[in-house]
């Protein structure tokens, strides 16, 4: 569970203070599915990278499983980010320089799992790329890399999963398996998933959406497939 | 830990490519320093060896004065208390061999004369595997080298003339223990029985010779016997050296020289840091997306930062082990002639100069790669959502607007502290390795502060440009509006370039301006004119006959030959000061006023000198004055010594006191003075009656079978008078210089090399700024020529200002060099310096616009993308 409380972002501008985020208090119970969507500027990335603990905000407190991050060094912080957050990124950001399958064992052996290479090789499987783990990302098309992405992401098997567009840079169809990938991902392991995105079609399976214009909560709501959380709730 | 190596070996396997530049600059660094220091420990050892059997004894006692019954007395009473286990006289004096019927040829030639027991140690070669012994000289005996005796169309078993005996050629010397191939002599060498010596009437009076007495010594008594020997007859002109003193004296040469060419090869080290820094701080740069992924996996800073750094060693190790190979190749390339002029020892690495090349590239690498490197520290993982540039890791906006002390507050708070402790570490470690290789605290810290200097000046010079050309960011042609804009844009590389560039072409231009500076130092005195031919030891009742000889044989209308007398004198004491002496070593070697000087008297002055102070001779000179004896001084002696008009000086010649009042000082042109240059020259009364020698100045024929024919008769006629050809003299020391200045050259040639290479890199390296600019640019209709004149206007503007602030550095590096260190003449060689910079502007815009060549033939989409 994420929780929110009195969040914002303010940057120092050339004549002031420009505020990216109003105050706002959210609560993503654990196992959701929950869409961030808006305009460009609306705030969207800035939101997901303090969730996220990439970003630390101006004022407010931000809580994973009830542990405040908003107070953790940059270290403890990427210990959470390796064991405890899966991402996917709009652009896949995988490490050029490595393999599909070094790049899903890179999380596990910092995290200094066992039977990293097992592991690996099954998640690469999952996502539908055993045949293709000696491959470097240059080698792999747009929809692929995303997938090698994705397994990475769940290297660790995290908890939480952060999505920033990750349909963003892909075709249709491509972006439709990822939707699945990720979706099946949630139902499966009963991971939390929160996504940024523009895409009308991945926005409408989530259980909740929450809209964003101006750095201001415009409006949550239910996805179209699913019901209404109780749980959420925006100041 | 585990995934550290894991990560380190992955990352390798795909950006060695990019890292090579890394790697050269690393190798090129190490293969200076382990063959330089090689070469010079080579030679060491060799000559230690050697030490023993190049004075053939374990003590060898000397003068250059026959030995007189007291002196002699009282070192034998000093020998005799000491463990003294053989002992073998010899005299070593220059003089005129011919053969005895053949070609009508003399030559000069170095005559020694030994009793039996020489040498000690070492052997004397000769040719046919003949073993020496003292029965091959005694009785008229001669060995000589196999060059006289082609010279004088001699075979063995015929006979040669030297002096007014005559010596049967018994054998031929193949090599002599302790005389090097290369080194300057006179002539070469003949050896013969010490007693036929004696004999040849060459040690007439004022002749010059040394006459040694050779020791074998018990161990224990080597050091004591020396110090005894150097203490009591330190003011008699007896000196003594031991094996162990000859070990030091070329020892603490070769140490000297070891240290510089050392510390030569540190700067290439140091020029190798600034390309890796370079390198890492654009590798950083490349990877700032990756170390942004790790950390999002869970990678701390510190595993990132070891990722990197281990990478950096291993390619440093690499880079160091290359070097070391290319080092190994080098040594076979010496050519022979260069290492036959220093004993023909045989070149091979040293473990030491191995070990130290590569601890000093390991060391160097890391330093220089970690300030960079820590820039990793500050990527955050954020800006693989927002996509944004994090070289600017603090945000700067808002500070503008601030009230100026809110400014410097933030400027504090902005500053890396971590980095700034780290670039202080880096910077005391690298102090300590330039003292560690150039063997001295203060040689290392005036090193390393003066590279501190210039860097700081090329930092202030790149603030200054940029303030400079801020006025053209508005001018109307659009290659030269964006130059200036690329070169005062946030993130600029005008700091890294100017650093780069100005420090190489400094380091660069040093070693080359110095290299001049020295060579014209070893050319000075060689240039031709004047005489060439001089005759010494010319005996009062000989002066007649050989003036005669010389129009006989030249013709009345040649230059007469000049004749000169000569004295050998000491200054005893000044205005009734005593004059001390120290050891006559010493003495010879500081210049002090107690040195034996060469003097003369007549009553004209010569073309190369004029009177600055007094009048040269009180009454015109006449031979009879009732003044008293008068002297006329140097210039330097009057600025050295203050010694002035008026003071009265007292002279010991031959034996003789001889009183004398300074009357004039005098200017001598030395560059000119082969007609001969005196410290004191007196007026003739005083010296015209006491025994002395004449020497002869003459410009001989032209021909060269004139010129021996005219030596020949010479020394028939007068046999104790030798004579140098000069132009035979200048040949030999020719070909001394020319080896010393194709060592030096070799020294500057790798420098040059290795600085230009590494330019070259550091330069290239700055590419991976302008491929997305230039992508852009060209999307906005920029043509390719219009992109390549920006470019190399930017350039060649950085490239001209690090030119000529390393210029001004080298014309302070030489003649700080050349005046503390060298000792020499300094000359400011501004041909060279000027061609340096317009060279380096040169080169920094070609090679800028060469490795942009790639990013204006690609098509912008594949850099827009990739980006």
């Amino acid at each position: 569970m994420i929780e929110l409380h009195g969040v914002s972002k303010t940057v120092p501008s050339g004549t002031g203070l420009l505020t990216i985020l109003h105050p706002l208090d959210l609560i993503v119970p654990a196992g959701q599915v929950v869409a961030i969507t808006g305009p460009s500027g609306s705030g969207k990335s800035t939101l997901l990278g303090l969730l996220a603990g990439l970003d630390s905000p101006s004022a407010g407190r931000i809580a994973i499983d009830g542990n405040d991050i908003t107070a953790l060094g940059e270290d403890a912080l990427a210990r959470l980010h390796g064991r405890r957050i899966g991402f996917v990124f709009q652009f896949f950001h995988l490490l050029p320089s490595l393999t599909a399958l070094e790049n899903v064992l890179v999380p596990i052996e910092i995290a200094g799992g066992t039977g990293a290479r097992a592991r690996a090789t099954a998640l690469l499987a999952e996502v539908g790329l055993s045949e293709r783990g000696h491959h470097y990302p240059s080698q792999l098309s747009g929809g692929e890399q995303q997938r090698v992405a994705i397994a990475r992401a769940l290297a660790n098997d995290p908890p939480l999963l952060l999505a920033d567009e990750p349909t963003g840079n892909l075709d249709t169809a491509t972006g439709r398996h990822v939707i699945d990938l990720l979706l099946g991902v949630n139902r499966q392991r009963g991971t939390t998933l929160v996504l940024v995105t523009h895409d009308a079609e991945l926005a409408a399976v989530a259980d909740v959406v929450v809209a964003l214009r101006d750095g201001r909560v415009v409006s949550q709501t239910p996805g179209a497939s699913r019901e209404a959380s109780p749980g959420l709730a925006a100041r | 830990m585990g995934f550290v190596l894991r990560m380190a070996g992955r990352e390798l396997r795909a950006s060695w490519r990019r890292l090579i530049f890394f790697f050269i600059c690393v190798a090129v660094g190490v293969a200076a320093i382990v063959s330089l220091r090689s070469i010079i420990q080579s030679l060491r050892v060799g000559l230690v060896r050697e030490a023993r059997s190049t004075i053939a004894s374990d003590v060898l006692v000397q003068t250059n004065r026959p030995w007189t019954p007291e002196v002699a007395a009282a070192l034998d009473e000093r020998l005799g208390r000491a463990p003294i286990e053989g002992r073998s006289a010899s005299i070593e004096t220059a003089t005129m061999a011919r053969a005895e019927n053949g070609a009508a040829v003399a030559r000069m030639v170095e005559l020694r004369g030994v009793e039996p027991g020489f040498p000690f140690y070492g052997t004397l070669a000769l040719e046919g595997g003949v073993p020496y012994t003292h029965a091959l000289v005694a009785n008229g005996g001669a060995l000589v080298r196999p060059e006289l005796l082609t010279q004088l169309g001699v075979a063995v078993g015929g006979r040669i003339v030297i002096g007014r005996r005559t010596f049967v050629v018994r054998g031929v010397i193949d090599q002599e223990p302790g005389r090097r191939v290369g080194g300057f002599s006179f002539g070469s060498r003949v050896l013969v029985d010490l007693a036929d010596l004696r004999e040849a009437g060459l040690l007439s009076f004022g002749s010059r010779a040394s006459y040694q007495i050779l020791l074998k010594v018990r161990e224990d008594g080597v050091d004591p016997l020396t110090r005894d020997i150097r203490r009591t007859f330190r003011d008699r002109f007896v000196s003594a050296r031991s094996y162990k003193s000859t070990e030091d004296q070329i020892g603490e040469n070769l140490q000297r020289a070891e240290n510089f060419l050392s510390l030569v090869g540190f700067v290439i080290v140091v020029l190798g840091g600034i390309g890796v820094w370079s390198v890492t701080r654009v590798f950083v740069r490349q990877k700032m997306r990756s170390v942004a992924i790790l950390k999002c996996v869970g990678a701390s800073t510190a595993e990132v930062l070891a990722t990197y750094v281990l990478q950096v060693g291993v390619l440093a190790t690499a880079g160091s082990l290359l070097g070391i190979g290319v080092a190994a190749l080098a040594m076979r390339a010496i050519p022979a002639s260069l290492a036959e002029s220093f004993g023909g020892l045989a070149y091979g690495l040293t473990l030491s100069a191995v070990a130290q090349g590569l601890t000093v590239g390991l060391l160097v690498s890391i330093l220089f790669a970690l300030v960079p490197l820590l820039e990793v520290r500050r990527i955050k993982p954020l800006m693989l959502i927002r996509g944004a540039d994090l070289t600017q890791a603090t945000p700067t906006a808002g500070t503008d607007g601030a009230p100026p002390q809110g400014r410097w507050r933030a400027a504090i708070a902005r500053l890396d502290w971590v980095q700034i402790g780290t670039a202080t570490v880096v910077g005391a470690a690298l102090v300590g390795v330039a003292s560690w290789q150039a063997g001295s605290w203060r040689t290392g810290v005036a090193v390393s502060a003066g590279f501190a200097g210039v860097s700081a000046v090329l930092y202030g010079a790149a603030f200054a440009l940029v303030r400079l050309v801020q006025p053209l960011a508005a001018a109307p042609w659009f290659p030269l509006r964006h130059a200036v804009i690329s070169l005062r844009r946030p993130g600029n590389q005008t700091r890294v370039i100017l650093l780069a560039v100005g420090l190489g072409s400094f380091f660069v231009l040093g070693v080359r301006a110095l290299q001049e500076n020295l060579i014209s130092e070893v050319s000075v005195g060689t240039e031709r004119g004047g005489a060439d031919m001089f005759l010494i030891d010319i005996q009062r009742d000989q002066v007649d006959g050989v003036r005669a000889l010389v129009v006989d044989r030249l013709g009345p209308s040649a230059d007469p030959i000049r004749l000169v007398p000569v004295l050998r004198a000491r200054v005893t004491s000044v205005r009734g000061r005593e004059i001390n002496l120290a050891t006559p070593g010493e003495v010879r070697g500081q210049g002090s006023l107690a040195r034996e000087y060469t003097i003369t008297y007549r009553d004209h002055l010569e073309a190369n000198e004029e009177v600055s102070d007094g009048t040269f001779w009180s009454d015109g000179g006449g031979p009879a004055t009732a003044a008293g004896a008068e002297v006329s001084i140097e210039q330097s002696i009057h600025d050295r010594f203050n010694i002035n008009i008026g003071d009265d000086m007292r002279f010991e010649v031959l034996g003789r006191q001889i009183a004398a009042r300074v009357t004039s000082v005098r200017r001598v042109e030395w560059a000119e003075s082969r007609a001969g240059g005196f410290m004191f020259v007196f007026r003739p009364a005083a010296l015209a009656d006491a025994p002395h020698a004449f020497v002869g100045f003459l410009k001989g024929p032209g021909d060269a079978t004139a010129r021996s024919r005219l030596q020949f008769d010479l020394v028939s006629r007068f046999p104790n008078v030798t004579t140098i050809d000069g132009r035979e003299v200048l040949a030999r020391i020719q070909s001394v210089l020319d080896n010393a200045v194709l060592g030096i050259s070799i020294v500057g040639g790798v420098a040059l090399l290795s600085g230009v290479l590494i330019l070259v890199g550091a330069v290239a390296m700055t590419k991976f700024q302008r491929v997305y600019e230039a992508a852009i640019l060209r999307t906005l209709g920029a043509a390719t020529r219009l992109l390549m004149i920006t470019l190399a206007l930017e350039y060649a503007a950085l490239g001209l200002l690090a030119g000529l602030i390393g210029a001004a550095g080298a014309l302070g590096l030489s003649w700080g060099v050349a005046r503390f260190v060298l000792d020499i003449t300094w000359r400011p060689a501004p041909g060279l310096l000027a061609a340096g910079a317009l060279l380096t502007t040169a080169l920094v815009g070609v090679v800028g616009v060469v490795s942009s060549a790639e990013v204006l033939r690609k098509k912008p989409l594949a850099t827009l993308r990739a980006e």
